[in-house]
Order: C-alpha cells, then structure tokens, then sequence
C-alpha cells in the first residue's frame, strides 16, 4: 500500500444549487503529492483552490474521480483520514466568544484530546505560535494575523501528518506575511509533515513550495519546481528598462538569472529570477547608456493564464 | 481512543456552549425573562378568569413545560448556530466526529440550563399560585423532565439538519416547530378539542404523552407513557442518522463551505 500524502485521479466537482442550474468547478484533476513536501495550488480567485483543499481534507466530496489520503480511501476512510490530518482555512474564523486558549482546548477535546495531555498540547501550541500574552483574548478582538496564528495553532492540535493551508498571508500586513511563511517553513521542517498550501501569489508559492501546480478555471495547466515553472511560463519578475544609448543584448541573454529578453528600440523587457542576483549585473551592463526609466513588475499571473489559455 | 477521549468529544459542544452563553447576555434573558414572563402571564391568566386548583396546575404545567422546551432546543441548535454565526464549520466537520457528539454534549448543555429554569419556575409557581410540582414524588417530576428534554433534543436536531440542507435561513423556519408543539401537544388545553387532524399530529409528538402523563398526577386521568417514550427514542435514533446523513449530504453540496464563507 502507498502511503503517498495525496493520490488525486479524475477528480471532478460540480456545485449543484436549487433552482439554479450547475457550475463545473474542478475539471479532470490528477496529481499525486509526495511525502515530506510542501506542494503549492497557485491560482487566482475563484480557479478552485478552497475546493480542492476542501476536497482533499474530506471537508467535501468530489463528483467524480478516485481520491486516497496517506494511503486511506478518501470516502470510506474518511473518519481515519480526519484523525490525522488538518486544515487552516483561508479568513479563519472561531467561536467569537472564546478565548485563544478555550478556542484550543474546545478543539483539542473535538480530536478526543483529556486531561492533562490536552493542556500540555494545548500549552504547547500557545508557546509555539507566541500566542501567550493573547491566551485569554477572545477570538473577536484578535488582529488577522493573531487570527491566522490561532488558526495554525489549531491545526496542529493532533499533531497532523498532513497539513491543509489555504490561503495562509491572504489578507495579512506584508511583514505579518513574511513572519507567518517563516513559521510555515518551520513547522515543516520540526514537524516532519507533508504540507499542501495554496496560494494567489507566485514570491510565496516560490519561497515554501517543493512543487506547484498552476489551476485555473479547475484546471490543472501545469505542474511543475518553481524553477521551472519560472522558465517554462515566464513566472519571474518583469525588469523594463528605457535607456538611450548602446546596451549588449546578447550579453544580457546569456547571463545566468535572465529567463528571456524582449527588445524594442529603446526598450527592454527581461523576464528575470530575483534569487540569482541577476539585478545587480543588468544594470552595470548598461553603464554605458543614459538610464532613462526602470520598473520591476512582479509575476502577474492573469497574463500567464492568459498565455496558457492560449 | 479510550473512553476518556471519547466522552471529550462529546463534552467539547457543551463546552463551547457554556462559555458562549456565560458571556452572553442575553442568554440570561433566556433563563430568567423570558421563563418568568410566561409563567407570570399565565398564572396571572388562571387568577383573573378564577380557575380553579387543579386546573391552575394543568395550565401551569403546560406553561413550565413550554418553556423548558424551549431553553433546551435552542442549546441543542446552538451547537450548529453558534459556529454558522462565527463562521467556524469548516472547523469542527474537519474534526474526526458524529452528529452524535455534538448533539450530546450540547443536549447535556441543555439538560442543565432546562433544569434550572424548571426548578426557577417550580418555586415561583409555589410560592405565588400554590402549585406544588412534587406532589406525586419526585419520579413522575424527573419523567416528565426527560420527556420535555427528549422532546427538545429532538427539535434541535431538526433545526440543525435544515441548516445543514437549507442554509443561512432555515433556522427561521424551524423556529415554528416550537409553535407548533404550542399548538398541538396540549400545552393549555387536552388534545380533545383538537379537530380530528391535529389530534393525530399531536399524537405522534412525544411531549403529549408525557404531558398527559404528568398532570395524572394532579389530575387523575389516563395516560400512554410507554407510548411517548419509545416515541421520543425513536425520534432521537431517527434524528441522529438523519444529521449524519444530512451532513454528508452538506458534503456533497459544498453546503458546508458555503455556511463558512
Ligand atoms: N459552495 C459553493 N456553491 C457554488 N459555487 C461555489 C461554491 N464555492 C465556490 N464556488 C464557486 O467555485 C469557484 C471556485 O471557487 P474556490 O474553490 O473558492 O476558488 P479559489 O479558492 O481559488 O478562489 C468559484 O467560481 C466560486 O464562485
Ligand atoms: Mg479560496
């Protein structure tokens, strides 16, 4: 038997709602995800990444297609399946009138953790997420990204080996964000788990995922590093220079880091990986020229669907 | 598992209950307001129109029962209120558990609030319309109660199985259900003067036996128990493979996601 986190086959979802007629939401999904590794769903709103989480989590059942979690059937198993897996949703939200530390302890008793084991998970939990001085902060007077640590401290009461994170820094202040992907990595790497995170974001699908794969409109369009993800669909950030003056082309394509040029008169537009220290030698090789404008362009990624719609 | 996990599975919703209602105001007016408020009019009622002794605790009976009833099923829907108002389903069906852990643990919930509001109006109605509940003993008291909370565990149930099947509005609808009971089961009146219809409904509802039951004591008469208690099993048997089913429908709709967003 597998024990592979997630073997996805043909999975396939319609919303069917009274008297309206049905919308196709996932179409023909198959992917496996590997043990240990945190696998990225990148997409834009409304491509299916809450749906696909929630299937894979059981939270909801596929029309169609086969579906095993960490070797277990996804629908005759799935109350085994619960016992060790568990989620963060994206916009998490708790009992509003309970504190931190009884949003915990409810929780905690909701996986059949007692007596003292449940407060030392749940003491455990506290100290690991630096939710201490919020212990007895009822959920609605949390900010986002409390919320969003709550959230993760939850999901990691039974000590899961498959860990569902939708949309984890939605909505956070970007230094919240980047502190929130460090804990991620962390427990990743403490706790040994297997990790299925989505994302509207290309830097942090990049900076947490082993492997991402790209829906949209309930399509799988491609799977892939996020190495060669960049390479293949142009997923690197877009430097547009404007300059007077001469600049060496085919130096510039050939430099390590640069993933493709386009050129017009005056103009350039290089797609670049920001991790290769590319920036730096771009802009000595136009010390020749008059700088007259630069930009640097983050991945959109409604062009790259666009692109791939193609 | 062991035993002791297990019954905190069930615990965990009468927790979440507990801690919801003591920071919450108006649950107070749940158990003190409201409760007094009926008994009062009621009692106030039968002085007015000089209803005699026995009949005084027929519609007093009635009055306490009403209300018990309904403290105690708005605990059992809580269980599902509580988490689509705050938005936190997702988090609890992610959760390795039944319907029937949360319907117990909140139920149990109930059980304690119910009796507390029964044991407020038992001594109300003692000391200002002489109504003594415990003149037949303490058994035919602790029957009657089971049957009230059975009954309610039961409507409970109902309202969170038209959640889970109709979404964000149907906790409206199933508030009637409480008005119905008012209607049918004999509340204020026996179900004899009921129109032929409505006496069949009202026997297919557990709380009419156990009503009828309970005034026998004041008022001798007869009475079906045994009738009223395999209904309210069967009901609550029933009602619990009917939740998990509804939430395995609520699965398969996405239902379930719709009631966190
Ligand atoms: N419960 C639901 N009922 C009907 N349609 C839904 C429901 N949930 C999501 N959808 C639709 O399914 C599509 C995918 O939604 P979702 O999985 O939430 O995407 P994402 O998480 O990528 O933004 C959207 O078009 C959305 O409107
Ligand atoms: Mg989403």
């Amino acid at each position: 038997m597998t024990k592979k986190p997630v073997e996805a086959k043909g999975i396939c979802k319609r919303y069917k709602s009274f008297l309206e007629s049905s919308t196709t939401v996932l179409q023909n999904i198959s992917l496996d995800i590997e043990e240990g590794e945190i696998f990225g769903l990148l997409g834009p709103n409304g491509s299916g990444k809450t749906t696909l989480i929630s299937i894979f989590s059981t939270l909801i059942y596929p029309e169609q297609g086969s579906l095993f979690i960490l070797g277990m059937d996804a629908r005759r198993d799935n109350g085994e399946i619960r016992k060790v897996i568990n989620i963060s949703t994206a916009k998490p939200n708790f009992p509003w009138s309970l504190t931190v530390q009884e949003n915990l302890r409810h929780y905690g008793m909701l996986y059949g953790l007692y007596g003292s084991a449940l407060s030392r998970t749940v003491g455990d939990q506290i100290d690991a997420f630096e939710l201490g001085d919020f212990r007895d902060t009822k959920f609605e007077n949390l900010s986002t990204g409390l919320k969003q640590r709550l959230s993760l401290a939850k999901a990691m009461l039974n000590h899961p080996r498959l860990l569902f994170l939708d949309e984890p820094t939605t909505g956070l202040d970007p230094d919240i964000s980047i502190k929130t992907r460090m804990l991620i990595k962390r427990i990743h790497q403490e706790q040994n788990i297997s990790v299925v995170l989505s994302t509207h974001y290309m830097p942090e699908a990049e900076m947490l995922c082993d492997r991402i794969a790209f829906l949209r409109k309930g399509q799988i369009v491609a799977l892939d590093t996020p190495r060669n993800l960049k390479k293949h669909l142009g997923l690197g950030e877009k430097v547009v220079v404007s300059y007077e003056g001469p600049a060496d082309i085919r130096a510039l394509e050939s430099m390590p880091g640069v993933l493709g040029v386009k050129a017009e008169k005056g103009r350039l537009e290089i797609m670049i990986d920001r991790n290769e220290d590319s920036l730096d030698r771009i802009i000595k090789l136009f010390c020749n020229a008059r700088i007259l404008d630069i930009t640097i362009k983050e991945p959109d990624l409604e062009d790259v669907f666009l692109e791939l719609a193609r | 598992m062991n035993w002791q996990g297990e019954l905190n599975k069930y615990l965990a919703s009468a927790y979440k209950n507990w801690i919801t209602s003591k920071r919450n105001i108006f649950t107070l007016f749940e158990l003190f307001f409201w409760p007094m408020i009926s008994l009062l009019s009621i009692g106030l009622l039968t002085r007015f129109l000089k209803v005699e002794g026995s009949m005084v605790s027929f519609l007093l009976v009635g009055a306490i029962a009403l209300t018990i009833l309904q403290v105690a099923q708005i605990d059992v829907a809580y269980v599902l209120l509580f988490d689509m108002w705050s938005k936190s389903i997702k988090n609890t069906f992610i959760a390795p558990i039944h319907s029937y852990h949360l319907v117990f643990g909140a139920t149990l919930f109930g059980i304690l609030r119910g009796s507390v509001v029964f044991f407020i109006l038992a001594i109300v109605s003692r000391y200002l319309f002489g109504f003594d509940f415990q003149e037949g003993g303490l058994l035919p008291v602790l029957i009657f109660l089971a049957g009230v909370f059975a009954t309610a565990a039961v409507i409970g149930i109902i309202v969170c199985i038209s959640i889970l099947t109709f979404g964000q509005k149907a906790d409206v609808a199933a508030w009637s259900l409480s008005g119905m009971i008012l209607l049918v089961s004999g509340i204020y009146y026996p179900v004899e003067v009921l129109p032929p219809l409505l006496q069949t409904l009202a026997r297919a509802i557990p709380l009419t036996y156990f009503l009828e039951y309970y005034r026998s004591v004041f008022i001798p008469g007869p009475h079906h128990l045994a009738i009223g208690a395999f209904l309210a099993v069967f009901y609550l048997v029933l009602g619990l493979i009917l939740f998990d089913r509804a939430i395995e429908r609520a699965r398969r709709t996405g239902i379930l996601l719709r009631l966190s967003e």
